[in-house]
């Protein structure tokens, strides 16, 4: 029995074991030996018990289902396909899946959240909670302190403790990692009832969770620098320059070959952090248009347009360390000017650098079963096409890689699914509508001086592919499962940009020091007598005291300076387009609920359709015009009136009544499972039918 | 992430479950770490700017 309780109580560990070296100032290295050591004798803690663990297993299972309603429920999700452009192609006879669905089941729109943002809305779908109760307002949220910008969901920080050693620093045990997101998402109710639940990619799951659940993290996981996703750009015409996103690093002529280096992340082990490099050469090999690349002892052959398959890097931090990146290179360009580029260079999913799935050795079962595939929270490389580093062409070729690579994984999980939940978020509907919707709009800024025709009808090919997407899902599915599909909210062109900061500057609510030039985040803003600012895409903050760290606004002032800006910029004139610019300003008070409250912005700005702000005022940038036209290839978005674009939902099952929120479908998916609501979700249980088994 | 236990006075835990509800907090763990997290906040320096900016490099929606 003592023997017994000693194994099991070993189980926790195996998580814990598992080694990671990590992006930014937060690394943590255990040496190879030990690794090894643990990983083995685990192993055989896992060999041993597997008998009792499977009949534990059983046993409970079989109970889990008992009040279930249907053997399995599946969500495919198929972030920011738009109601609007779906009954549109759907009335065209485009897509015939969707009719079907439609017809069988259901079709309506799905209310997203205020503000209507992927990271916010998908945080809804997991809790059934309003923003409130899971505190994600935007991707980025002020340090109250500095009023400089964190990424809103996740904490990556460093290591408690290191032991230094010359000019050398070793990490000891893990770096602070911590998910921001609060309340709990619904799968890992159902996963601690017994219920299996399999969640592939939805958004704002990194750093994964202790959970049941097994899950493989999205948005927002780093890239292995660190960043949201940084691409490398190589050129011998140095004119080409600084880019958004990304690095252009120059390349020198050596015997023939073009020579340069691969960034990596900084290295944990010395002092200084400096940064680890990877030198390559690419060599022509005689045929037109072809190369060969070597990298890290290894040979790959380049061919220009053509993008490599994912090349494995690894980066040699000193004494045994070592982090591991995928990346794909794309030969653009070998006379006049040799140019390369880079995609980001994605964690391993092999050999994680960062935890990204649960349990952690879930995303290397995948990567042994899958082969190699993207990592990063937002793959899809937009900022290279707005920096126009890669052309439409290679960013649907990388988009529709990637796509494929999370569709073999959404099949291989249906056919795994004996019973259970699985819920799957597809990415290339919002980052190609992102890019390619100015193709919809004639008058759209961003066409200006750019091909219009030749990918007019991408958004029309998109929505017929999610089609073909929903066909194959419903002839493999089987029989007993309630399909969803669903997305998180809708599209709409951005056309201008309307910087708030510098609104709130010419009203007299932001100041700025005498010789404040008022720059990137806030440089120069004169603190001590502004009384709101905006940051990130969501709205306006009050520089509350109590809050702000140097807060001049008291609380009964809040409310009196709320109603004054919400009512000034309601009456927001753009005079290029002799139109108001915003259809309404939500008081946060008033559209959620919950704890969190307090951390959000205090007024969502409800753009109207073709208005976002700007990209300075996101980044808190106050001398900017007030009005922007947007010229990036990034010429559609959500960032607006949430009641403008709400996502989709259909369904396989009727439902009877009601309107649906994003909200809803948590609580309805454990109910499916015979699961009691918990009272602190705000969703309604969907009125499905069903035939009860 | 790891995990530590603390003590607190059982009375304390019974009424921070009461309200943790009441707020609309998932649970009463919830409702503590948060209350822990808001107060640390106020002491807490922020990160390294330059960090910080680098950390966000690349996020589509923002230059």
């Amino acid at each position: 029995m003592l023997a017994l309780f000693f194994i099991l109580a070993l189980f926790p560990l195996a998580d814990r074991a598992f080694a990671y070296i990590g992006p930014g100032a937060g690394f943590a290295v255990l040496s190879s030996f030990f690794m090894l050591f643990v990983a083995f004798f685990l192993a055989i803690v896992n060999l041993i018990s597997w008998p009792l663990r499977y009949l534990w297993k059983r046993a409970r299972g079989k109970n889990a289902y008992k009040n279930a309603k249907v053997k399995r429920v599946i969500i495919l999700g198929l972030d920011g396909l738009d109601p609007e452009l779906t009954g549109g192609f759907m009335s065209q006879g485009e897509l015939p899946n969707f009719k079907r669905l439609r017809e069988q089941g259901h079709f309506a729109p799905l209310a997203t959240t205020f503000p209507s943002i992927s990271p916010v809305a998908w945080s809804s779908f997991q809790t059934g909670t309003n923003p409130g109760k899971h505190n994600i307002f935007d991707f980025l949220t002020p340090h109250w302190k500095s009023y400089l910008p964190e990424l809103s969901s996740a904490l990556i920080g460093n290591v408690a403790r290191v032991i230094h050693f010359g000019k050398y620093e070793i990490p000891v045990g893990k770096p602070a990692l911590k998910l921001l997101r609060r309340s709990v998402a619904f799968w890992n109710i159902l996963a601690d009832k017994g219920i299996f639940a399999n969640i592939l990619r939805v958004p704002i799951t990194f750093p994964p969770e202790k959970s049941k659940a097994l899950l493989l993290s999205a948005m927002c996981v780093p890239d292995i620098r660190g960043t949201q996703g940084s691409f490398t750009f190589y050129s011998t015409n140095q004119q080409r320059g600084q880019h958004t996103g990304g690095t252009q690093i120059s390349v020198e002529k050596k015997n023939g070959a073009f020579c340069s280096y691969l960034p990596g992340p900084p290295n944990p082990m010395t002092k200084a952090h400096d940064q680890i490099r990877l030198s390559f050469k690419v060599s022509r090999n005689g045929k037109p248009g072809q190369a060969v690349l070597e990298i890290d002892r290894q040979k790959h052959p380049l061919e220009l347009g053509k993008y490599t398959d994912w090349v494995k890097v690894t980066f040699r931090t000193g004494a045994g360390g070592k982090i591991t990146g995928l990346c794909r290179f794309l030969l653009k360009q070998l006379e006049p000017e040799f140019e390369m580029y880079v995609t980001p260079i994605n964690i391993d999913p092999e050999k994680p650098a960062l935890p990204i799935s649960t349990p952690a050795y879930y995303s290397t079962y995948l990567a042994k079963k899958m082969g190699p595939f993207a990592t990063l929270g937002l793959a899809e490389d937009t900022w290279a096409l707005n920096e126009r580093v890669i052309d439409e062409k290679d960013f649907l070729q990388q988009t529709w890689d990637i796509h494929a690579e999370r569709e073999r994984m959404f099949f291989d999980a249906i056919e795994n699914l004996d019973q259970g939940l699985l819920a799957i978020v597809f990415d290339a509907t919002d980052r190609i509508q992102h890019t390619f919707i100015r193709y919809l709009h004639e008058d759209h800024p961003a066409n200006r001086d750019r091909e219009k025709v030749l990918y007019k009808d991408e958004i029309r090919n998109l929505y017929k592919k999610c089609d073909d997407l929903v066909g194959r899902t419903l002839e493999k599915m089987g029989d007993d499962t309630v399909l969803m599909v669903m997305s998180d909210h809708g599209f709409k062109p951005f056309k201008r940009g309307v910087n708030l900061n510098r609104w709130l500057y010419d009203n007299g609510y932001l100041v700025l020091q005498k010789d404040g030039n008022g720059g990137e985040w806030f440089e120069g803003v004169e603190w001590s007598q502004t009384k709101a600012y905006a940051l990130g895409l969501a709205g306006i903050f009050i520089n509350r005291k109590g809050r702000e760290g140097k807060g001049i606004v008291a609380p009964e002032e809040a409310v009196r300076l709320k109603n004054e800006i919400a009512e000034k910029l309601e009456t927001l004139r753009d005079p290029e387009r002799a139109e108001n610019a915003i259809n309404k300003v939500y008081d946060s008070a008033t559209v959620m609920n919950g704890p969190y409250v307090k951390n959000a912005p205090d007024l969502i700005v409800g753009y109207k359709p073709g208005y976002r702000a700007s990209w300075a005022s996101v980044t808190g940038t106050v001398m900017e015009d007030l009005f922007t036209d947007n010229t990036k290839a990034w010429g559609g978005d959500h960032c607006m009136d949430p009641k403008t674009v709400p996502g989709i939902f259909f369904c396989n099952k009727k439902i009877r009544e009601g309107d649906l929120t994003i909200m809803d479908i948590a609580p309805t998916v454990l109910d499916l499972f015979g699961q009691k609501i918990p009272s602190y979700m705000d969703g309604k249980v969907m009125a499905m039918s069903i035939d009860e088994k | 992430m790891a995990t530590a236990k603390i003590k607190l006075d059982k009375d304390l835990v019974e009424k921070a479950k009461k309200y943790a509800e009441v707020a609309g907090y998932a649970s009463v763990e919830e409702f503590i770490s948060h209350t822990l997290e808001s107060a640390i906040m106020q002491l807490e320096e922020a990160g390294d700017a330059e960090e910080l900016k680098e950390k966000l490099k690349g996020l589509g929606y923002i230059a």
